[in-house]
């Protein structure tokens, strides 16, 4: 079976992630103009999108249709959620230092 | 088919008004989207939250649950196999509530298969020759699989229609090599696992996400690793050579004099083998060897005697 890994140097473009994820391009732009992922610019025909950018897009759609939030909303709460997650991840690491 | 009690999965009294069941369902929404909350079951108690929702907000539906429900006694719980959120296939959550062309008959296909029936809606929507929609899944790994790289054998968990409208889950088995040096985070991908295409376009690609299951000693953090190194008083006092464990092995490790609890040492490239390779961070960890001998005892009054030595010298001033 062919299986490749995906490194942040594979992108695509937005007509490929509209094929990719089923979004439309006015969803993708959105998210693009609230500045959930850097892909490159103004001109959107020379967007690239990682495989981090398109997960990360597909959560924010997730948020916005599962909870009735907006564009800016599902942004706000993915900042927050990354933000928790570091605080998580620092908390852990000093727990278990303080267990030696 | 197995009876959901669609109140007690929402939380509220079988007389509740529209507005309790809308309420009860957005806090819910909100406690277990699978997005939000990274424990394990979260995904399948949302599902379940959705699915009651879909049936208790709409008059008709509600209406007819209720109908059929007389004479069941109120759920047994519905229990899905622990973990079951790992490894689960989706292209989407079911619609909420779409609007009801629906009619009767196919109550229970609406109220079980909307996930297929959203996905079939979306193929209609497409050009007729298309490329089927990309699957995500997310895996999680051993962190030594990363080290050297390895195949592994993955079961994910697809829900599908039977004939007779109801959600089964399938079970898919893949092959899959994970690469050396992949980082959490970091997407496989397997050409044409995905949706099947529409007309002569070509099957969608499957994505699976890496995690790592957490590890004995090593804190994984993008490609680098985080160890916590126990040495004595003595090693971080006077410097000392110790071994420390490396994924590619023992090396060792040059402790300088007078080294602070929780000094931070980088072995460059010593971390996950990516390109280029992440470090390992040996972060020092001060034991104090246990007071529980004669012996020991008598060390530790030498020291108080022969050193002068006070931490607390800056609260001295009590102001």
């Amino acid at each position: 079976m062919s299986n490749n890994l995906i490194t942040d140097k594979s992108v695509i473009s937005l007509n490929e992630l509209c094929q990719s994820c089923g979004l439309g391009t006015k969803t993708i732009i959105s998210y693009v103009e609230e500045g959930l992922v850097d892909v490159g610019g103004d001109d959107t025909s020379r967007w690239q999108f990682t495989q981090t950018h398109i997960v990360t897009i597909q959560k924010a759609h997730r948020l916005e249709r599962d909870l009735r939030l907006n564009p800016a909303g599902s942004v706000l709460v993915l900042e927050l959620m990354a933000q928790i997650d570091e605080l998580k991840n620092q908390l852990r690491r000093y727990q278990q230092s303080g267990e030696e | 088919m197995e009876y959901k009690d669609y109140y007690a999965i929402l939380g509220v009294e079988k007389t509740a008004s529209e507005d309790e069941i809308k309420r009860a369902y957005r806090k819910l929404a909100r406690k277990y989207h699978p997005d939000l909350n990274k424990e394990a079951g979260s995904e399948t108690k949302f599902k379940e939250i959705g699915e009651a929702n879909d049936v208790l907000s709409d008059p008709e539906k509600r209406a007819a649950y209720d109908q059929l429900g007389q004479g069941y006694r109120p759920g047994e719980d519905f229990n899905p196999p622990p973990g079951w959120d790992q490894g689960f296939e989706f292209t989407g959550r079911p619609g909420n509530g779409g609007a009801g062309a629906e009619d009767f008959s196919d109550f229970f296909k609406d109220l079980f298969g909307q996930a297929r029936q959203q996905r079939q809606s979306s193929w209609q929507q497409a050009d007729f020759n298309s490329r089927g929609q990309d699957h995500h899944a997310r895996i999680i790994i051993d962190l030594e699989d990363s080290f050297k790289g390895a195949k592994r054998q993955i079961t994910l968990k697809v829900p599908e229609l039977s004939p007779d409208g109801h959600l089964v889950l399938k079970h898919r088995t893949l092959d899959v090599s994970i690469p050396k040096g992949v980082r959490e985070g970091q997407h496989i991908r397997l050409k044409k696992q995905g949706n099947p295409g529409h007309g002569n376009g070509e099957a969608g690609d499957l994505y699976l996400e890496i995690s790592f299951k957490p590890h004995k000693f090593y804190h994984p953090e993008g490609s680098d690793l985080y160890l916590d190194l126990p040495v004595t008083p003595w090693e971080a006092a006077l410097g000392g050579k110790v071994k420390v464990p490396t994924p590619g092995g023992m090396v060792d490790l040059n402790i300088p004099a007078n080294s602070r609890q929780g000094r931070k040492m980088r072995l460059k490239g010593r971390g996950i083998p990516s390109k280029p390779p992440g470090d390992l961070y040996v972060v020092l960890q001060i034991a104090l060897p246990p007071a529980n001998s004669d012996k020991a005892r008598q060390i530790y009054q030498n020291m108080a005697k022969e050193l002068d030595f006070n931490p607390r010298s800056h609260l001295a001033t009590g102001s």
